[in-house]
């Protein structure tokens, strides 16, 4: 009886284990412009990724409205535009408003030249300002391409946005502060109230999930949910403590963690250059930072050699981490 | 006495089962290195250590010879092998003994040396070859001095230290998926329990089975 109970339980185990020693098929996302290439190819990419510089301009009056101008891009609800907030969890909702730099670089006479920096697309724009109201258009052959109206009210850039085609959200409103951007590898990811609250509702009473206004779920509440739910909630304090852009790592440094402390360490570095995140997910953590601002839409060429290190470092343990960590083996 | 299955042959057929299909699991991790490839599985964690030659030789020693250590050993507790076919036990086990005193546990204690996950590792893993190879030698020259009975009682705890390969890998498994503890704090976990369970087990196989001598036999 005893060896038939034992037969079961040893039954039930390996049909639980899947038959597989590791997981093939998911990979770790590295985006285009964050890959570390090899320093062999850098002098050809360095010239090709300075495409938009900042430029200087003495000939305008208020020199203070050129620079980076930084805040949240939210949807404008005009007409028939229903309310597409996203129910990502029971608490945590995301509105879909990315953080966006609108970049002013250029005002000469009434001519005013920038680009504007948001979900991981960097595009250009041009325009003219009339007393005091900027009037730019992207150039067009982008999808999301549109027109911004600004003007500069108490200190901030304060406007709206158009898109030309017949796109989910047309009108965008936005309200942004003057920033500067200077890259600083001491900066540490916090503790933003929009995680922990997250975190908290997470765990706590689930009584509480109002499921009448959870009208509309779309693939991108999955998507976001499902990385809080795997990445962030899986990861632990050292996301706060261990910094891959001022330290080199060691395998010691590295060897104990979980996969979300990988994959957010790692990405912290791409967000300190200023990377502006295509993957959803990454962007909506990031964006929370206050320190944040998207800036380039392609770092390949910015990393330090601490950096580019550590990111070999990480991305091996974090590959290591997906294939193996809970399939039979000993990785 | 009208039962249509027999709950010992039955128990027999299922153990023998799940050990097969275990080292078919280990024989697919196993491939993973054929061929010879430093950039995957457990090597990915082990890139410092690789590029040392005596690392490489006791690494891939170790991993090839195991898999037939372990099958090798698999027929070794049947009856039915030992008293029909004397022949085939007394081969595969010379094969059993050679690899695990000459390759499998020499090369364990290269690994040990430079296992993951700190002192504890190193230790555990260590003690590990050391008994293991104790144990086999031990059973080797029990069976040449026709002591048959210490002779098995040293193969049944040599044998519960080969079945470490599963067992370590089974805790981790279980560990992480019940706890999601990080990385390494398992790996230092199984490292000791992955043997230590196994040997508790043999001597408690090796005492009731002293106490009630039909019952060995049957596993």
């Amino acid at each position: 009886m005893k060896n038939q109970i034992f037969t079961v339980v040893l039954a039930l185990l390996i049909i639980s284990c899947n038959a597989k020693i590791k997981d093939a098929e998911t990979q770790v996302l590295v985006e285009e412009g964050t890959e570390v290439l090899e320093s062999g190819a850098m002098t050809e990419i360095q010239n090709v990724s300075n495409d938009i510089e900042v430029e200087v301009s003495s000939t305008f009056v208020d020199s203070t409205v050129l620079g980076f101008w930084v805040g949240y891009f939210q949807e404008d609800f005009i007409g028939n535009y229903s309310n597409k907030t996203l129910y990502v969890d029971e608490a945590y909702q995301w509105n879909r408003d990315n953080k966006i730099n609108i970049s002013i670089d250029k005002v000469s006479d009434n001519f005013v030249f920038g680009h504007s920096v948001v979900a991981g697309n960097k595009r250009p724009f041009s325009g003219k300002v009339q007393d005091g109201i900027f009037q730019v258009k992207e150039p067009g052959d982008d999808q999301y391409d549109g027109e911004f109206k600004f003007e500069i009210l108490d200190n901030k850039l304060v406007g709206k946005w158009t898109a030309f085609k017949n796109i989910d959200i047309k009108n965008r409103k936005y309200s942004l502060e003057k920033r500067i951007f200077i890259y600083d590898p001491d900066i540490q990811l916090e503790k933003s109230k929009k995680y922990i609250n997250w975190y908290d509702n997470l765990n706590g009473d689930e009584a509480e999930i109002e499921n009448e206004n959870v009208a509309e779920i779309e693939d991108e509440n999955d998507e976001i949910g499902e990385w809080f739910r795997s990445e962030y909630a899986s990861a632990t304090t050292l996301i706060y403590t261990l910094n891959a852009s001022n330290t080199l790592l060691k395998k010691e440094d590295v060897e104990n963690l979980k996969k979300g402390d990988i994959t957010i360490i790692r990405n912290t570095i791409y967000a300190r250059h200023g990377y502006s995140f295509k993957y959803r997910p990454l962007r909506v953590f990031f964006d929370a930072q206050s320190w944040y601002i998207p800036v380039h839409t392609d770092i390949k060429s910015e990393f330090t050699e601490i950096e580019k290190a550590n990111i070999k470092l990480l991305l091996r343990y974090e590959k290591n981490a997906v294939a193996y960590y809970d399939y039979f083996g000993r990785g | 006495m009208k039962q249509i299955i027999n709950p010992f042959l039955f128990g027999k057929a299922i153990l023998y089962g799940l050990l097969l299909y275990f080292i078919y699991l280990l024989l697919l991790i196993t491939l993973q290195y054929i061929p010879i490839n430093y950039e995957v599985a457990f090597l990915n964690l082990k890139q410092e250590e690789i590029k040392l030659t005596h690392y490489k030789w006791a690494f891939f020693g170790h991993v090839f010879s195991s898999i037939f250590i372990i099958t090798f050993g698999l027929s070794q507790f049947s009856k039915t092998i030992r008293n029909r076919f004397a022949f085939v036990h007394k081969w595969s086990g010379r094969i059993y003994v050679l690899l695990i005193l000459c390759i499998g546990s020499p090369t364990g204690l290269i690994m040990a040396y430079h296992a993951n996950g700190g002192l504890i590792a190193q230790i555990s893993f260590s003690m590990l070859s050391i008994l293991w190879f104790v144990f086999t030698l031990k059973a080797y020259v029990s069976i040449r001095k026709r002591n048959y009975k210490q002779h098995k009682n040293f193969m049944i705890r040599s044998y519960a230290l080969t079945l470490s390969a599963v067992s370590l890998r089974l805790f981790k498994y279980g560990i992480v998926s019940i706890f999601e503890l990080p990385p390494m704090d398992t790996y230092k976990i199984v490292s000791v329990l992955g043997w230590v369970i196994n040997l508790g087990i043999a001597e408690i196989i090796i005492r009731t089975a002293h106490q009630n001598p039909s019952s060995i036999s049957e596993s």
